[in-house]
Order: C-alpha cells, then sequence, then structure tokens
C-alpha cells in the first residue's frame, strides 16, 4: 500500500485530509510543520507528499526542495490557500522547485483523490 | 565752507525740495544740502563766501531774478547760479547768462532737473578753477564755455555764429573751423534734413523746440542727443537767431536703457514666476499680485481683487492677524501651510512666507506675500497614506483569506465525504450540495480578497485594450435604460498591454457599474476616452515608478451624484461602500484596485458632489510580444458553447491570445458533427451556462445519445449555482467555475480536465 506524507498545519484540515486518504486505503503519516515533516520522511516508504506552503518552522517551499533533493523520484502535491512571495504565486514557484501537481484551497478532495491514484498508478 | 562742496537749494516747493535732495545725494553724495524757503532767509543767513552752487527756483520768489542777482553781488556772494524758470525765450536765458547765471533749468521736469545736476561741476577743484577763470575773463563767456552742453547761437541761413568751447572740444575742432559753417556741413546733409531743419524752421516761428534724437554725424558717431532750440529776439521783437543748446545724453539713454530692460526683466520674472506673489499695504490690503497667484486664487482679473483685504481669503479666521503680528520682525517669515478660500470659494493650500517692507524711516509700508500652491503636495501625502492604508488593510485580508481557505478546504472535503457515504437516494444530499454550494460562494469572496490585496498572480498575455474596452461598453449598453448614454472617444493606439482580458472586463465592468448607480435614476452621460500619455507625464500624474515609456489611459467620467473627498478616501477599501445593503458587496473597487496595482497600473479618482466622478486606468505598455514566450494553451483544441457574447467574446480573445485553438458550433447538429467527428473533433467543451445556443438538457441529452467522454468545464453564474446540479452529475463537467472567471482559472481547470 502506498504511503503519504500529509504536511499541514491547519489541524481540522490535516484531519480531513486523513480520514480521506484513510478511506482510499493509504497508510499515512503527518507533519504539522516543515520541520517535522523533514523528521518523519522517510526516503524508502514514503511514495508521496502532500504539502501545505505557508506553515511555521520551514515552509513548504524548502520541504519541496529538501525531500525532492533526497529523492528526486517521489511525487509531491502541494497545497495553499494562497499567498504570493515577489512576482508568482507561492504555488507557482512550488511547482517550479518540484512539485508535480499544485491545488489550490478550497479544494474538492475527490480532484485530489483522482490525481493521486493517477500519480501512484493505483486508478 | 572748507573742502565740501554745498549747494543751497532755495524753493518754496516741497516736492521739488524733496527730489532735488534725493537726486543730489544719490549722484554726489559729498555734497552739502542746504536749504531755503525764501530770498529773505536766505539773505538773513550768514553765507560768508556763500554756497559753492545755489540752486534758486525762480518760479515762486518774489523779487524777480534781475534783483536776486544785485542783491548777491551787493552781499559779495560768488556763487554759481542755476535758475528754475518756466518756459522762456532764449533770448531772456542769454540775458540771464550774461549776468551771471551758469545754468538755467527750463521747464522744471524731473527729467531737466537730472540733466542740469549731470553738468552741475562737483569736485571742488573744478569750483574753483572756475572761479579764477570768472576772474580773469567775461564772465558769462566762461560759463557758457564751461557748461556741459554745447552751445551755439545760429542764424537763419542755419549758419553758425558762435559756439561754446564743449562745442569745439566735443567735435575735436577750433572755433574757427565751425563759425561761419552751416549746420547740414558739420552734422551731414541728411542728418539736418531729416532731424534738425523743421525744427530750426519751427523756433524762427516763435516757439522753443525741445527734442531728442539719435544723430549718426561724421563727427560724433552715433550719439543720442537733447536739443533745444530758444528764439533769440532783437529789440524790435524779431527773431534773428536762436540759442541752440545740444546736450549729449548717450550715457544718460543707456544707464536708461539698462534701468529699463532691468526693470522689464524684473516685470517679466514677476509676471511668469510660478509662485504666487502678492502686495499688500500694511494692514492686509492688497495692491498687487502676479499671474501665478491669480492662477492660485482662481482669479480671473487683478482687478476683482485689488482692494480687499487679504485677510479674506483666510479660512481659519483670525490666522492672518496671527501673522501680521508675527511679521514685524524684519526678516522674511514662512508660515508654512495655510488653507485658503480661492476666488470662486474653493479650499486650497498654500505654502505662504512673507516680510515687511519699510520706508526709509523704518516704518512699515508694504507686506510682500509669496504663495507656493501645495495642493500637489497634499494631493500626493494624501494619496501616500490611502496607499499606505490599503496595503495594511490588504495584508490583514489576505490573511484572513488564506486562513479562511484552509477552513473552506476543510468543510467542502468533509460535504464530498458525506456525499460519497449517502445513498443517492438520501434527502440530505440535497443540504450537503447547499454547503457545497456556499463553500464556492465564500470561495469566491476570498478570491475577491485575494485579488485586493495582490496575492492573486494573474496570467498575463498581450491584450489589444481597445476590444476588451469597445466589448465592456457593448456589454453595458445591453443592459442601460434610456436614461444614461454612453459617450465613447477611443482613439486606437495599436499599442497592447500586459493582462488578462477577462480580469479588464472586470476592471471595465465594475468602473462602468459604478457610474450607472451614480447617475440612478436621473439622465446622464458616461464619458469614456482612451489616450496615451508618456512616461514623464504619467509619472507626473501617479508620482511613482513608471515602467514602460507609455501608458494608456482609460478614462470613465460620470455625470452622477459625485462624492465627498471623505468617500474618495476610502472607496478603494474592501467592505466600503455606500450603496444600501444587498446592493453591493463593497468588493467591487478594492478588486478593481488589486488587479491594476498588480499590473503596475492605477487608477486615479477626481470627484466633485452632484457633478460627477473621473476614474482614469493607467495601465504600462506593453515592450511588445514576447516571441519566446511558450503559450501555455499548446493548440489545444476548445469547442466553446458561448453564452452572453460580450463576455464569451473576452473569454475567446483571452484563449485565443494564450494559445489555445477555440471552436465554435453554430447550432446543435453541428456541435455533434464535432463531437463525433475524427479530425475535428474537441479537446475539451467549455460550456457558458447563460447559453442561448444549447441548454442543459440538450447537452445531457447530446452527451448521453452520443457517449462520448470529452471533458466539460462549466461556467456559472455565481446565483445559480444549483441549477446544473443534473448536468455535474452526469459525470462529464470535470471543472466547475463561477463567473467572473479569470484566464489563470480556466487554465488551471482545462488542466485538470486533461489529465
Amino acid at each position: 500500500m502506498s504511503c503519504i506524507l500529509l504536511v499541514e498545519d491547519d489541524h481540522d484540515l490535516r484531519e480531513m485530509l486523513r480520514t480521506s486518504l484513510i478511506k482510499r486505503k493509504f497508510t499515512v503519516s503527518e507533519a504539522s510543520n516543515g520541520k517535522e515533516a523533514l523528521l518523519r520522511f522517510k526516503p524508502s516508504m514514503t511514495d508521496l507528499v502532500i504539502t501545505d506552503i505557508i506553515m511555521p518552522d520551514e515552509d513548504g517551499l524548502k520541504v519541496i526542495m529538501k525531500i525532492k533533493e533526497i529523492k528526486p523520484a517521489i511525487k509531491i502535491i502541494a497545497i495553499s490557500g494562497g499567498g504570493k512571495a515577489g512576482p508568482g504565486n507561492y504555488l507557482d514557484l512550488a511547482k517550479v522547485l518540484g512539485a508535480d501537481e499544485i491545488f489550490s484551497k478550497p479544494f474538492s478532495i475527490n480532484d485530489l483523490l483522482k490525481k493521486i491514484e493517477i500519480m501512484l498508478g493505483t486508478d | 565752507m572748507g573742502n565740501t562742496l554745498s549747494i543751497a537749494i532755495l524753493t518754496q516747493d516741497n516736492g521739488l525740495l524733496s527730489k532735488l535732495k534725493s537726486l543730489i545725494r544719490e549722484s554726489m553724495p559729498s555734497v552739502k544740502i542746504i536749504y531755503f524757503d525764501s530770498e529773505s532767509d536766505f539773505f538773513s543767513a550768514d553765507l560768508k563766501e556763500g554756497p559753492d552752487i545755489i540752486l534758486s527756483d525762480q518760479r515762486n520768489l518774489l523779487s524777480g531774478w534781475k534783483s536776486f542777482i544785485e542783491e548777491l553781488k551787493d552781499q559779495k556772494v560768488n556763487s554759481f547760479i542755476v535758475f528754475f524758470v518756466d518756459e522762456c525765450s532764449g533770448g531772456k536765458i542769454v540775458e540771464m547768462m550774461k549776468e551771471g547765471v551758469y545754468d538755467i533749468l527750463t521747464p522744471v521736469t524731473l527729467n531737466r532737473i537730472l540733466t542740469v545736476l549731470h553738468r552741475l561741476p562737483v569736485q571742488k577743484e573744478e569750483m574753483d578753477n572756475l572761479r579764477y577763470l570768472a576772474k580773469e575773463k567775461n564772465f558769462g563767456d566762461h560759463i557758457a564755455n564751461n557748461s556741459r552742453s554745447m552751445l551755439s547761437i545760429i542764424n537763419k541761413d542755419y549758419v553758425y555764429e558762435k559756439v561754446n568751447a564743449t562745442f569745439c572740444t566735443a567735435q575735436s575742432i577750433n572755433t574757427d573751423a565751425i563759425i561761419g559753417k552751416s549746420l547740414d556741413e558739420i552734422w551731414g546733409r541728411e542728418t539736418f534734413e531729416l532731424k534738425i531743419k523743421q525744427n530750426i524752421d519751427l523756433c524762427f516761428q516763435g516757439n522753443i523746440v525741445r527734442y531728442e534724437a539719435n544723430f549718426d554725424t561724421p563727427f560724433f558717431g552715433n550719439r543720442y542727443f537733447e536739443v533745444v532750440f530758444r528764439p533769440i529776439m532783437t529789440e524790435d521783437g524779431q527773431i534773428s537767431h536762436l540759442l541752440a543748446e545740444t546736450f549729449d545724453i548717450t550715457e544718460l539713454k543707456h544707464s536708461q536703457k539698462i534701468v529699463n530692460d532691468m526693470e522689464e526683466e524684473f516685470k517679466r520674472l514677476e509676471t511668469n514666476l510660478p509662485i504666487g506673489f502678492l502686495r499688500c499695504d500694511k494692514h492686509g490690503v492688497i495692491i498687487h499680485a502676479n499671474r501665478a497667484f491669480l492662477k492660485i486664487m482662481e482669479c480671473e482679473d487683478e482687478a476683482l481683487i485689488a482692494g480687499l483685504g487679504i485677510q479674506e481669503f483666510y479660512v481659519e479666521k483670525g490666522l492672518f492677524e496671527i501673522h501680521l503680528s508675527q511679521l514685524l520682525y524684519p526678516s522674511v517669515r514662512t508660515f508654512g501651510r495655510v488653507a485658503f478660500y480661492t476666488c470662486i470659494g474653493n479650499e486650497i493650500a498654500c505654502r505662504v512666507s512673507a516680510f515687511i517692507v519699510t520706508d526709509k524711516s523704518g516704518q512699515p509700508s508694504f507686506i510682500d506675500f509669496a504663495f507656493e500652491d501645495s495642493s500637489r503636495e497634499l494631493m500626493l501625502e494624501n494619496r501616500l497614506l490611502q496607499a499606505q492604508k490599503l496595503e495594511t488593510i490588504g495584508a490583514l485580508a489576505g490573511g484572513l483569506a488564506h486562513d479562511f481557505n484552509n477552513v473552506m478546504a476543510t468543510i467542502f472535503g468533509y460535504s464530498e465525504l458525506l456525499m460519497e457515504e449517502l445513498p443517492a437516494t438520501s434527502s440530505l444530499l440535497d443540504s450537503v450540495i447547499k454547503i457545497q454550494s456556499a463553500v464556492t460562494k465564500a470561495k469566491s469572496i476570498t478570491d475577491q480578497i485575494l485579488t485586493f490585496s495582490r496575492q492573486v498572480d494573474q496570467e498575463k498575455i498581450p491584450v489589444d485594450i481597445v476590444t476588451v474596452l469597445n466589448e465592456t461598453i457593448g456589454f453595458v449598453n445591453s443592459g442601460l435604460k434610456e436614461n444614461i448614454k454612453i459617450n465613447s472617444e477611443i482613439i486606437n493606439p495599436n499599442l497592447l498591454i500586459n493582462a488578462d482580458p477577462t480580469q479588464l472586463f472586470r476592471v471595465f465592468l465594475n468602473l462602468f457599474s459604478n457610474a450607472v448607480q451614480a447617475i440612478g435614476e436621473n439622465t446622464g452621460i458616461i464619458n469614456v476616452r482612451l489616450f496615451v500619455v508618456s512616461a514623464g507625464e504619467a509619472r507626473y500624474d501617479l508620482n511613482k515608478d513608471i515602467v514602460a515609456d507609455e501608458y494608456i489611459v482609460v478614462s470613465i467620467e460620470d455625470t452622477g451624484e459625485g462624492m465627498e473627498d471623505s468617500v474618495i478616501d476610502r472607496i478603494f477599501e474592501p467592505y466600503y461602500t455606500t450603496k444600501e445593503t444587498g446592493k453591493g458587496t463593497g468588493l467591487g473597487l478594492s478588486v478593481v484596485h488589486g488587479i491594476i496595482a498588480e499590473l503596475d497600473g492605477a487608477v486615479l479618482v477626481t470627484s466633485k458632489k452632484n457633478v460627477g466622478s473621473k476614474f482614469n486606468v493607467y495601465l504600462p505598455v506593453s515592450a511588445g510580444p514576447d516571441i519566446n514566450a511558450e503559450k501555455i494553451g499548446m493548440g489545444r483544441r476548445l469547442l466553446f458553447i458561448t453564452g452572453n457574447r460580450y463576455e464569451s467574446r473576452i473569454l475567446s480573445l483571452a484563449l485565443e491570445n494564450s494559445g489555445y485553438k477555440v471552436i465554435y458550433a453554430s447550432d446543435l447538429n453541428g456541435f455533434i458533427k464535432l463531437l463525433s467527428s475524427r479530425e475535428d473533433q474537441p479537446d475539451l467543451v467549455i460550456y457558458m451556462e447563460d447559453s442561448e445556443q444549447m441548454s442543459h438538457a440538450d447537452l445531457i441529452n447530446i452527451y448521453t445519445a452520443i457517449k462520448i467522454e470529452i471533458p466539460i468545464i462549466l461556467i456559472s453564474d455565481r446565483n445559480q449555482l444549483q441549477a446544473a446540479e443534473k448536468l455535474v452529475n452526469l459525470g462529464y463537467v470535470k471543472q466547475r467555475l463561477t463567473k467572473p472567471v479569470s484566464l489563470r482559472e480556466i487554465h488551471n481547470a482545462i488542466q485538470l480536465s486533461l489529465t
């Protein structure tokens, strides 16, 4: 079964995402900020990372960069509720840094799940 | 009288006295002046040797000039006498000079006084020399020879009979070379004919002729002369000769010209000075104002304000009196910004400085003011303040919207989980759909907030703004009632700007909708203009960093109710609205602000209560399309089922310019044909829910019938979210967008639908 690392600082949203993922029989590990995410990330086990961008203690952009560095083959989905750094959206920046897909909050969980299944070939 | 030259003035004319005094002080500062107002005073004074020079105003002395000279001789006063007399003939002058009068001033005018003073000897030595000579020879001749004027006696044949030494010196020839010569020989034929002859003739008819002229002569070169011809009468009353007095006033003219030029220059400077200049008397009554002052005060003519008190222009009563009290110190005083009413009642702010002009005794005579219009400064400060305020609100609102999106994502996610668990027949499904619909609405609000706080990156493509503006006008016109007319004056500059056409449409639509609401039920006009300004003009107007060589300005002006300044200051704030509850979201203009700011543009607002409002949108002109830029659409074929034609055209424009191939179906059959065709089959269908071409039912029927799985992107109106549920439930609708749709949203939707 695929293992997903879920990085999101909003507790309620994380819980909703976890519930949905578990329902689809994914194994889920969680982190509430970037620092924690890097601790929880296990290159040999984690297949996909879902990460928020704006978080305390290392933001999502750093998480994407570091994880991609450790395991280039990892699939990453960035989710964000908006925000801009300089000339571009955080989400666009995330894509440039290595995120494979981006979702802008609020999004449809069904769309997200469908996308994950395509990415992990579990469809 | 020692070594100081002394001049006695004898006159009863106080005006003349003060003029003389100041002129003498100016030209001969070391001279001692003594003054008498009657002959008896003069002669009873202890004169000893007498003053060096006596200026005697003969016009109002009692005894007559002859007895005055007699008395002087009796008292052994040996002064140089200058008589001020009324107009008199050359004969009398010759007689006076024979009696020993040194110089004669007639008539008594300021100009003549200057000339006479100029001729006076100013050195003591010079005086002594004159005195010495006077003892030696005939006094009259010496006076004549030492006069600074060229004196001559001319007979009826225009021939010189007698000339003084000055005449000869000036011409560098001796007396014999002139005596017996005619004037045309000395002055040249042409000069004589043109400038001398007729005046001499006039003098021989019994007139004193006085004139100034420029003479270009072989002897003198080009000089200015003052010439006086006085008739000399024989005892039987015939005019036999004339006395010609010629005085070289070239230097005087020259200095006069310099003074005049300086005066002219100063006047021009004062008139054209960009600073308002105002001269008031010591009580603040306006005497003179320059052009800049009149302009600042919105006054057409200086005459309209002359005589008014400057205090009447002060907004704050009593402030002028305070200023006046601070002015008694003799230096420039700056009062900073002061509020004034203009002549037509507008309130303005000026930086004011002033100083007191005193007369010679140190008493205040005038107050000079300098006014600098600081309205622009004030306006810019205010604008900066508003911009900072909007930035702060933006940061706050952006953070809030961000957190809200987390909450919305949670709610939406759970509602989807719930929907999955509910049986298709459940009566609760409708409630879940309503929750989702509410979240969609909330998302559209947070989107607007994020747009305002510039947290949304716009997809920018090169856009022909004229097309977007014309489509917007078409859209607005289609919904207008009879009472409002749109006048458009749009030039096509053939320039592109980098923007999302759908967002520009949104901006213009918002501004038009405000204009329409401002006019309300009244009759009114909306004037739309499009023009181009240079970077320099834009820098002046916007007072911020300029990012392009040119800016396109779209100006939307209405004749509606207008706004107070306090409203203008706040209109771009989110949730600031003057509309009745329910009539507007209060987000419209804040979104306009966000979109335009994101394009490095700006919106300038001017408005006047009961006159109307004007919104000028400044947008930087794009340097030109980037030919290397990868077009995001990559030639994908989109079958577009259009709704409102104006909105649809904007969307088509946006999609085509982004590299999509947009195709249309003419009718239902065409649509079916395209969907089932092998070569022309579209990658995606974009369906605008308000399409008149195809209803929901048609679309459902066609999809069910031909069993083709081409994804649909549904664009719905915000207030019709539930109407399309059947279509959505069918499963072909991959993405659902609500108006207004931005190019970025549609890009994302297309990408999600095609993977």
